[in-house]
């Protein structure tokens, strides 16, 4: 059973951050919170978001699994005006999503959760580094990688309490430094990862420029990027495998 | 098994000259592929459509190694160009790393498999390599890939569909790539472009299969084998396998699992198509020299289509025998596949129609699809090929080319294969399943009855006929020599025409056979600048026949009986199958099967072909 009157910028927002990464997914229905977990077909880039049940409008669910194809419930999710509620509901006996938007309302087919790729075991990182930065900050640095290269170094100099979002092109360099008082919070450790700039790119379509965003960093170790939305009642935490530098 | 050990071995091939030798390796790599206890179980009960059970590697390493990833019959395909593999590849290769970089590369190797050897590729790191000890999830990077594994997202790749699969197939392909060793990407680029390289063709695969399964001594020489060796029986017993099944995979797990028994036991499955069977160059006077009898049909300037018909239960494939009877019965699904196994069938809706209307399920028929003007005359090959393959627009396209159905064959009728039958006994089954648009099949050993019949289909505007020895059994994928389509003539030759006869019967007013000759140049004499070549009857209707009787019969010399002798003054062109040595006419040569083609009304008698040039087309010269 799952019945849930949310707003349409939540949900789109909870969806944007999922569809950078992969075309379907599977939604936990579960009782307290709508939750899904995804892993990009190369197994190098994750999502795991959380949106509580106080985030919706109304909310019940008894702890099912859909599968959706994430494109055609975004494009439904397009159709209505910021302001507008959308009503979600599964028919349990044909398989099918029922939306409705305002007076529309659009029948979803959904996807067998088996066919869906299966995530790997979250890894339980212990990182040593932590960044809190807003997502403009981010934003910022990755844009300016992209123009020298497709892959971006993030480092924390301990020394000089910095962070740093560095890009080594062919022929030029960019170089972002980020003193602890640019910075939300900081807590310095060694940490030097290398990581691709498609998958980040990506990621950072989703996360908001006026976010919280907090990095954990580790050396050679997969980034994990958390930050809220849906006024602090979503959670979003992507986690990226690095690249290992050869010499 | 390991991809790598898979790799390792196509390496191994690859650096092998010898043909056995490869063989024997090849045989050393299935069975390695099936090694594990596990696989032995079951009898294939447990296999899914494409042969390809939980936990045996075996059919995937027999297909991989061919550079498949599915069965022949399989419409399934990777949709995976070399832009999209060399952008994969070049996300793996690291750092600035562009598909452009690659395919300069490739422009100075030639081989994908040599540049993504190069590549430094494992870089890019896996999740799944920080989870720890406890991954279960299958295709969780990080520990080493396994051919089943490879062979899993290849299946993704091929099934992702819609709007963002493009980007799901290159980022399913770069996450197989950033696994990659070597040569585990040098074989990895290739099996995706569909290009192994390793020298194991289809043949080496059948010997391989035999070798390791079936006791067969393929890798002996045939003069150290033992009297009763069998290895040409049992090689003989895959390959027929693989024609019937089209699936190397299958073929060697159950030649593996179930011995000589289990290939033996191999059937048709309708509804999964299987290669046609080919026919070579040859001519009349080959097929009757060779065979006595010739089955002769229309050859249609059509595209070749493969029609299987199943049963209305076709959920229930035990039942087959007890297939419904009698044309017109409701059956079930109708497929159609091109030459090349690709289904047409949207693009075709009359003929499934036509099939559903006349033939009896379950039947898998081959023939012939042809474009018909309004009359139902034939159109040429462009107006089939405006319908075939077609995926938009197919109704309109309808009202505008009509295409019908002409079967020559009949691979399964009623629950029976007809492989083996002759093929005088599938003709008559494909007349039993199917009472319209059955294609005339004419048994002979006249050559004048061939000619006849050939004139006539020349005369219909048909391209010529097939020739098949009426014994001869259905092999798929076969171009032997049983059948045959008459070889178009090479060259004309422009002959003087100096001879009739008067036809009989209600063409007794009309010349019907032609005296041809050609110029002898250095002849003194008038009377012998002319020497008989051949006697033309055929390809001529018989409005021309009206048409040449009036234009020559101002110039006839003397006249006896029947037969009448005229002043040289026409040329004709005259086609043929070959020239012979022969004393029955002064040139000393003769045309076999000549036909009219035309009156050459621009060349006066001098200009026609001399016997220089049909000694120097003979060899003579």
């Amino acid at each position: 059973m799952f019945k849930a009157i949310v707003s349409a910028s939540t949900l789109r927002d909870a969806l944007d951050s999922v569809s950078v990464l992969v075309d379907e997914c599977k939604i936990r229905l579960n009782e307290d919170e709508l939750a899904i977990r995804a892993v990009d077909p190369a197994n190098v880039g994750m999502v795991d978001l959380t949106l509580e049940a106080a985030a919706f409008e109304s909310y019940e669910a008894d702890g099912g699994v859909i599968g959706v194809n994430l494109n055609r419930l975004e494009d439904i999710a397009g159709m209505a005006n910021s302001g507008d509620l959308v009503q979600l509901e599964l028919d349990e006996e044909t398989r099918k999503l029922h939306i409705q938007i305002d007076g529309l309302s659009y029948t979803l087919a959904l996807i067998d959760p088996d066919s869906i790729r299966q995530e790997p075991d979250i890894p339980d990182l212990d990182l040593p580094a932590e960044i809190v930065v807003e997502g403009a900050q981010i934003g910022r640095g990755i844009t300016a990688a992209d123009m020298v290269s497709d892959h971006i170094r993030l480092r924390v100099d301990e020394a000089e309490e910095a962070f740093f979002i560095e890009a080594e092109g062919d022929t030029d360099d960019v170089d972002l430094r980020l003193d602890r008082e640019d910075l939300i919070d900081l807590q310095a450790g060694p940490a030097e990862s290398l990581f691709s700039l498609d998958y980040l790119k990506d990621m950072n379509k989703a996360i908001p420029k006026d976010a919280e965003v907090r990095v954990e960093l580790g050396e050679e170790f997969p980034v994990k990027l958390h930050y809220e939305f849906g006024e602090g009642m979503g959670q979003v935490t992507y986690m990226l495998a690095p690249r290992i530098q050869s010499d | 098994m390991k991809f790598a050990t898979f790799a390792d071995r196509a390496d191994e091939m690859a650096a092998e000259p010898g043909d056995l030798a490869t063989v024997a390796l090849v045989a050393d790599a299935l069975a390695a592929a099936g090694d594990g206890p596990e696989h032995r179980s079951a009898g294939g009960e447990t296999a899914t459509a494409d042969g390809t059970d939980a936990d045996d590697d075996l059919p995937i390493v027999a297909r991989f190694l061919r550079g498949a990833v599915f069965p022949g019959w399989d419409e399934r395909t990777l949709s995976v160009g070399p832009s999209l593999c060399h952008a994969a590849l070049a996300r793996a290769a690291g750092a600035n790393v562009t598909a452009d970089d690659i395919e300069e590369r490739l422009a100075e190797t030639g081989d994908i498999g040599a540049v993504a050897a190069d590549l430094d590729l494992g870089g890019q790191t896996g999740l799944a390599a920080f989870a720890g000890g406890g991954d279960d999830a299958p295709g969780a990077g990080g520990s080493a890939l396994t051919v089943r594994e490879v062979y899993g997202e290849l299946v993704a790749v091929a099934e992702a569909t819609g709007g963002g699969s493009e980007s799901f197939r290159e980022d399913a392909l770069f996450g197989l790539f950033t696994r990659a060793d070597p040569t585990e990407a040098r074989y990895l680029a290739r099996l995706v472009l569909g290009e192994m390289r390793i020298g194991v063709g289809s043949g080496t695969l059948r010997d391989a299969t035999a070798e390791a399964f079936l006791n067969a001594s393929v890798t002996t020489p045939t003069e150290e084998r033992g009297e009763d060796d069998r290895t040409e029986e049992v090689v003989g017993l895959v390959e027929r396998a693989l024609q019937v099944t089209n699936d190397h995979g299958r073929v060697a797990k159950l030649a593996r699992d179930e011995g000589e028994a289990g290939l033996r036991g191999v059937s048709l499955s309708v509804g999964r198509p299987v290669r046609s069977m080919l026919a070579q160059a040859g001519t009349v006077a080959d097929a009757l020299d060779a065979w006595g009898a010739v089955a002769v049909e229309t050859k249609y300037d059509g595209a070749r289509v493969q029609i299987h018909y199943e049963d209305r239960a076709a959920d229930e494939p035990d039942d087959r025998s007890g297939g419904a009877v009698g044309a017109g019965d409701a059956g079930g699904p109708v497929s159609i596949y091109s030459r090349n196994m690709e289904d047409v069938t949207g693009a075709l809706p009359e003929l499934v129609e036509h099939v559903r209307e006349h033939a009896s399920p379950p039947a898998i028929l081959d023939g012939e699809a042809v474009a018909v003007d309004d009359d139902g005359e034939p159109l040429p090959f462009q107006e089939i090929l405006r319908r075939f393959r077609r995926k938009h627009d197919v109704e309109r396209m309808r009202e505008e080319v009509r295409v019908e159905l002409r079967a020559f064959d009949c691979l399964h009728a009623g629950g029976d294969d007809l492989l083996d039958a002759p093929l005088a006994e599938r003709h008559d089954r494909l007349r039993e399943a199917l009472d319209d648009g059955v294609s005339e099949l004419l048994v002979s050993d006249d050559a004048a009855e061939i000619e006849a019949f050939e004139s006539e289909t020349l005369e219909s505007g048909h391209e010529g006929v097939m020739l098949k020895r009426p014994e001869s059994t259905y092999d798929p994928g076969t171009r032997g020599r049983e059948w045959l389509k008459r070889k178009p003539d090479v060259e004309t030759l422009d002959l003087v025409v100096t001879g009739a006869e008067w036809g009989e019967g209600r063409r007794a007013e009309l010349f019907g056979t032609f005296e041809v000759s050609v110029r002898v140049d250095d002849s003194d004499d008038d009377e012998r600048a002319y020497a008989t070549v051949g006697n033309v009857a055929t390809g001529i209707t018989d409005e021309e026949l009206a048409d040449l009787t009036d234009l020559l019969e101002p110039h006839v010399r003397t006249e006896s009986g029947q037969t009448v002798t005229l002043a040289p003054a026409v040329v004709f062109e005259v086609g043929y199958e070959e020239i012979q040595t022969s004393p029955r006419y002064d040139s000393g040569y003769a045309l076999r099967f000549p036909r009219f083609l035309a009156v050459r009304d621009d060349k006066a008698p001098a200009d026609a072909d001399g016997l220089q040039r049909v000694r120097r087309l003979v060899g003579d010269e």
